[in-house]
């Protein structure tokens, strides 16, 4: 006798399946606890221009974000760190896909508020706080909003101005705080609730190398207290220094994944070469890029030379050819290198 | 609702205030203006009818205030960025916006004391009030209408960055068919439909019972009628505010539009 074919489960059903304990699947097949996950994560938004095509800020990304880890989100401008941010901190609802955090599902609109209680989100710049306002102030009423109890709010609020080395200009009036001041204030603003999760929108951005130094050493502070964080960042370096994991992000879609070593490693048999001539050698590096198709980027240094960097997919065979290219400018220095971060990001990137 | 909520907007709002100078015109100086322009167009009349002008004065100045308290709640969150961690956070913003409101009521009514007070000694009108307690309540009262119209208003504000032209065409509109400026039954007969429809017209109305000895009314045949509609058409008007609220919060999450100014 033949068994009746078994029933397929429609989309939907499959859709709803897969929408509950995503966390725990993952947790499942990998044995770790997940303060993030999400599949297929899609957000698109309409053409202004009638007629026009939907674009995808964010096209079907996946991602999975162990507890307590840095977790980076690198990309060019435009590339959908912040669109993905946004989702992940429900302040924008996907089009498609599935996304959990702190193993809630974050657009069921019963979790909303809970999850909100959980997490923050801080974003670069200097927007974001009542310039009229006191530090303090700023920090008062965002207490109330997390509804923190009145008798921890004073010493909590003390801890996080001495955290962000505030004390001091806490009852000064934000519009005269200085940028970096600001920044820091974001950032006490974003730790009232102690969130367990901590999303980070380019956070030294436009800032000196010093108020940029002390806000990595925070985020390293608060991640070995146990805070997940979401770092968005243009800085290789500081990805370098904080991510344990990471995502590279091009045109919406991921085109890197994983430890520092590992996005390396997807350029491997790469090598970076760099050249100090005495002249500017733009015409040869033109030629680089159009008939070698390399990666060649020139930049005028103080000392009146020229640095190029090439990126070679062959060192052996394209050192040689190269040399000889550069030599009318009057070489200086060369020498190869082992790839950055940053060489396989814009590696990844060009192809993405 | 959430009362800590509520209560540390109507704080951040008296700071905000307090800490601003632009307010000095809604809430100082239009309320003068419009005085001085009611005293002057009736300046050869005496009677009640001056204090009927000078009541329209004082409404016309809270409506202002209150418009312009409305308005630039959610436009300034929205122009500070902090609109987007006002929406992350657990509150509802509807909360917020009731802490807000209640303090922009509250000068509102500051405002329409002053109004009194600049035409009792600047302008030495005679102002002798009927009730004054009953006047003291119907005004408070059509404060809160005023400030359940402005809470309906922000919702414009949290809609889009462009619901300051939605508060720019609803300024004269309400001077007009609220009974403010003229009786209500001096409007055309369409327009005095749409002022039976509005809580603050029945407030101007039994303002006028109050103030006014021996006034008839133009709107309700008592004065607890008035009462009861603008209660129950400001209630009306809160609870349409709450629900079109908790719509344009999920709508600005669904647009992403949160952090546009």
């Amino acid at each position: 006798m033949r068994c009746p074919p078994a029933s397929r489960p429609s989309d939907t059903v499959r859709r709803i399946q897969n929408r509950f304990n995503l966390n725990e699947r993952f947790a499942a097949v990998t044995g770790m606890e997940y303060a993030i996950v999400a599949e297929d994560l899609t957000r698109t938004y309409k053409s202004f221009v009638p007629g026009s095509p939907v674009k995808a800020a964010v096209d079907g990304i996946s991602l999975a974000v162990r507890r307590g880890e840095i977790y980076g989100i690198l990309g060019p401008n435009g590339a959908g760190k912040t669109t993905t941010i946004k989702m992940l901190s429900t302040l924008l609802t996907p089009t498609s896909g599935l996304a959990e955090v702190l193993g809630l599902n974050v657009y069921d609109k019963k979790n909303i508020r809970t999850l909100r209680k959980r997490i923050n989100v801080v974003s670069g710049g200097e927007r974001g706080l009542y310039y009229r306002l006191s530090g303090r102030q700023n920090l008062e009423f965002f207490a109330e909003l997390y509804g923190i109890p009145k008798k921890e709010q004073k010493t909590r609020i003390d801890e996080l101005l001495s955290l962000v080395e505030l004390t001091e200009a806490a009852d000064i009036k934000v519009e005269n705080y200085s940028r970096g001041m600001k920044q820091r204030i974001h950032i006490a603003r974003s730790l009232i609730n102690s969130p367990e999760i901590l999303f980070l929108d380019e956070p030294t951005i436009g800032l000196d190398p010093e108020i940029s130094q002390g806000i990595r050493s925070l985020i390293k502070k608060l991640s070995d207290g146990g805070t997940t964080i979401i770092l968005t960042t243009h800085y290789m370096f500081e990805a370098e220094e904080l991510c344990d994991n990471m995502i590279i992000l091009s045109h919406g879609t991921i085109v890197g994944k994983g430890t520092v070593e590992d996005i390396k490693s997807t350029i491997s048999g790469v090598s970076s070469m760099r050249i100090v001539t005495e002249k500017d050698p733009s015409d040869a590096a033109a030629v680089m890029i159009c008939q070698k198709k390399l990666d060649v980027s020139t930049s005028r240094l103080l000392n009146e030379k020229y640095l190029t960097k090439i990126i070679m997919n062959n060192a052996e065979e394209e050192f040689a050819v190269i040399e000889e290219s550069f030599r009318p400018y009057k070489i200086i220095s060369i020498g190869v290198e082992e790839p950055t971060l940053e060489d396989a990001y814009l590696t990844l990137v060009s192809e993405g | 609702m959430n009362l800590r909520a509520v209560k540390a907007s109507f704080k951040q709002q008296a700071i905000q205030f307090a800490a601003d100078p632009q307010w000095i015109i809604p809430s100082i100086v239009s309320p003068f203006l419009f005085t001085m322009v009611m005293l002057y167009i009736y300046q050869d009349v005496t009677g009640p009818i001056v204090l009927q002008a000078v009541l329209g004065g004082g409404v016309l100045g809270m409506w202002a205030n209150t418009l312009f308290a409305s308005s630039f709640t959610i436009s300034y969150d929205r122009m500070n960025g902090t609109f987007e961690s006002m929406i992350l956070s657990p509150t509802k913003v509807f909360d917020v916006l009731i802490g807000r409101s209640i303090w922009n009521a509250f000068i509102g009514l500051v405002n329409a004391l002053l109004v009194f007070f600049i035409a009792e000694l600047i302008f030495q009108t005679d102002i002798t009030l009927a009730n004054p307690i009953g006047f003291f309540l119907t005004l408070t009262l059509t404060l809160m209408s005023l400030a359940s119209f402005g809470m309906l208003i922000s919702t414009a504000f949290v809609f889009s960055r462009m619901g300051r032209f939605f508060s720019s065409v609803a300024e004269y509109p309400i001077y007009m068919v609220s009974g403010a400026l003229v009786p209500v039954s001096a409007l055309p007969q369409g327009l005095q439909y749409v002022s039976f429809a509005l809580a603050p017209s029945w407030g101007v109305d039994a303002i006028k019972y109050t103030a006014l000895e021996g006034y008839g009314g133009t709107m309700g045949v008592s004065l607890l009628t008035d009462i009861a509609m603008l209660a129950v058409l400001s209630a009306a008007v809160l609870v349409m505010a709450y629900y079109i609220m908790n719509g344009a919060e999920s709508a600005i999450l669904s647009a992403g539009s949160a952090e546009r100014y």
